[in-house]
């Protein structure tokens, strides 16, 4: 079953186009990421599912129904703020219940619903406080209970750990996808860091400028990236992206030296083709193979090094398990793993892998 | 740092009491003129603290004068200009903060343009205005002549204050079932109530103070305020009756004291603070 549809959805301000032609299907129960650098129209896709953005052109739906023009307190939604919005005058508990107070729930019924999602969430002890007493992490939670304690169909979350440390940021993914398992809700969630859509995705729609790149689990969009885009958004450290020419349908001429890979690894191209190739610091073999490299810097980061090398006029960054003896102005020889090679077309970066079905 | 001398610390303090005792020696010998008998008033040499302690000057300008009548007219202008403000300054802050339509900026701007005129030019058409409307001489006409003064700075003030407002606290009570008034009146409110108080002492103030528009449009016992009431009751071309006059000052002055100090508060506490994180 469908539980959210966008289709050919459109959004301007004014001359300026922030979403273009938006066709994206979330089932019911998933887990979906809309990830992107800023500006590339994920927060406005989301505001426009809460119907707090009006789309230009376009429908969007909720389960069967059309919500386009609906006000958001009909959408059966609820929403966690990247500044969690919680209302400064009211307590953790008024704060909680005023979605059903807004909704005519009986005030005994509003105490009882408060009070498991504050067990849930383990906010029992601050139900007095004012979010001014609060730290981040549990002002988050607060933002999260208010979601919660509405049981809507669908959650929408706009970078709610943006504003965490990096170890409550860690703890609270744990947390949300503990919650979303337990839960089973359909989750939409706005990030523009990969390690949480990639760590907590069912599947992640990838967008840049405002349009959709591709929309795929991680495991897809890792592996197979739609474009060079992708390509160099996703992976930590990024793929390095280099311009190529096709040479035949096993040579790439990359820079100075010419790579190879399985025959039939791209689709038929005209020799010559202008192309972008794109390798992964772990498809990247060093202290063995035809080619010969500069290191240039080495980053060791306790459990891998990050070895920057410049080979014949092309930068390439390599993941290396552990300690590497490698130094800063040696050469090394290298290869790399042509089945692994990520081809796109230079112009479009369209991806040009002959890609065959797992 | 070093720590300022005793002589300059001594010296600050004398400075500071100086004048603070010059600004409030008018109000200190109102309040000491009202409980002096009459026959200390103007005695030579003049004394500071009365001899007798005297409240015949109140009991006559409460039984034996329509100060009631002026006092519960001006309580009625004041309390009904204010809410019409903030009523309408509230809403027009929040369209001007939160709607995008044409000429918006301009007509900010525009309402300000009143306070380039001298009161006196635009008293005449405005007397005018309430003849034809047919409440001239009544304290509704005084309601809507301050609100025309009021309203213009309420609008600014409490703009600012809305504009201070995160828009994601609206967006979060729309998304939780609010209507777009609800949220005005869930969030909103809650958060500019220092700029909603602010407003209303200010508007409070000049409505209670005001003059010159209340000589001009109304010229009856039973819809005069305070400040013309007691002007015609007290001060004639031939005699100022000064105990009464002084008496009546500091009763007029009381609901102001009030206000203040139960309001004071509410402008100093830190509302909003926490609820948006960044």
């Amino acid at each position: 079953m469908v539980a959210v549809t966008f289709e050919k959805v459109r959004k301007t301000f004014g001359a300026s186009v922030a979403v273009e032609g938006l066709d994206l299907s979330v089932a019911d129960g998933e887990f979906v990421s809309l990830l992107g650098p800023s500006g590339c129209g994920k927060t406005t896709t989301l505001r426009m599912l809460a119907g707090l953005e009006q789309p230009t052109n376009g429908t969007i739906r909720i389960g069967e129904r059309d919500v386009t023009d609906l006000a958001p307190s009909e959408r059966d939604i609820a929403m966690v703020f990247q500044s969690y919005a919680l209302y400064p005058h009211m307590t953790v508990a008024e704060n909680i219940a005023y979605p059903l107070k807004k909704r005519g729930v009986p005030k005994p019924e509003r105490a009882v619903r408060v009070a498991a999602t504050a067990k849930l969430l383990q906010l029992e002890a601050l139900l007095d406080r004012k979010p001014k007493q609060l730290s981040g992490g549990q002002q988050q939670r607060v933002a999260l209970g208010r979601a919660l304690v509405r049981e809507p169909k669908v959650f929408l979350l706009d970078e709610p750990l943006s504003n965490l440390d990096a170890k409550l940021r860690a703890h609270m993914r744990t947390e949300l996808i503990e919650l979303h398992r337990r839960l089973g809700k359909t989750m939409i969630y706005v990030t523009h860091d990969q390690l949480e859509a990639m760590t907590m995705s069912t599947r992640i729609a990838v967008m840049r400028g405002g349009v959709l790149q591709q929309f795929a689990t991680a495991s897809e969009i890792y592996r197979r990236p739609a474009n060079a885009f992708v390509a160099g958004f996703i992976g930590t450290p990024s793929m390095t992206l280099a311009s190529a020419s096709h040479r035949g349908p096993t040579k790439l001429a990359v820079g100075g030296a010419e790579w190879t890979m399985p025959d039939g690894h791209v689709k038929s191209l005209p020799m010559g083709a202008a192309l972008t190739v794109g390798v992964r610091p772990d498809d990247v073999l060093l202290g063995s193979g035809p080619h010969r490299a500069l290191v240039k810097v080495v980053e060791p980061i306790g459990h891998e090094s990050i070895v920057l090398i410049a080979a014949e006029g092309t930068d390439l960054t390599v993941r290396i398990a552990g300690d590497t003896p490698l130094k800063a102005g040696e050469t090394v020889p290298f290869d790399v793993r042509g089945n692994r090679l990520h081809v796109f077309d230079a112009e479009s970066g369209r991806r040009l892998n002959n890609d065959r079905p797992d | 740092m070093n720590k300022p001398s005793r002589l300059r610390i001594v010296c600050i303090n004398v400075v500071t009491w100086t004048i603070v005792l010059l600004v409030s020696f008018p109000l200190i010998w109102m309040l000491l003129t009202a409980v002096k008998p009459q026959s200390e008033l103007f005695r030579i040499p003049p004394t500071f603290l009365p001899q007798r302690i005297t409240f015949e000057h109140y009991a006559r300008l409460l039984s034996d004068t329509p100060f009631l009548t002026y006092f519960g007219n001006s309580i009625v202008l004041a309390t009904a200009t204010t809410i019409l403000v903030i009523a309408v300054g509230t809403l027009g802050a929040y369209s001007l903060v939160r709607f995008r339509y044409r000429g918006r900026e301009q007509l900010a701007t525009l309402v300000l343009f009143t306070y380039l005129l001298p009161s006196v030019v635009l008293i005449i058409p405005l007397y005018l205005l309430m003849v034809k409307l047919g409440i001239a001489n009544t304290l509704f006409s005084l309601v809507l002549a301050y609100t025309t003064f009021s309203l213009p700075y309420a609008l600014w003030l409490l703009r600012s204050f809305m504009a201070e407002i995160p828009e994601d606290l609206e967006s979060a009570a729309l998304v939780d079932g609010a209507s777009r008034l609800g949220a005005f009146w869930d969030v909103i409110v809650p958060q500019a109530l220092p700029g909603i108080i602010s407003t209303a002492l200010f508007t409070f103030i000049l409505a209670w103070n005001e003059y010159l528009y209340a000589l001009v449009l109304v010229n009856s016992d039973s819809s005069r305020p305070l400040t013309t009431g007691v002007m015609n009751m007290l001060i004639t071309s031939f005699n100022i009756e000064w105990s009464l006059l002084m008496a009546a000052s500091v009763m007029m002055s009381i609901p102001l004291i009030v206000i203040f100090a139960f309001l004071q508060s509410y402008l100093t506490s830190g509302f909003g603070v926490g609820g948006v994180k960044g």
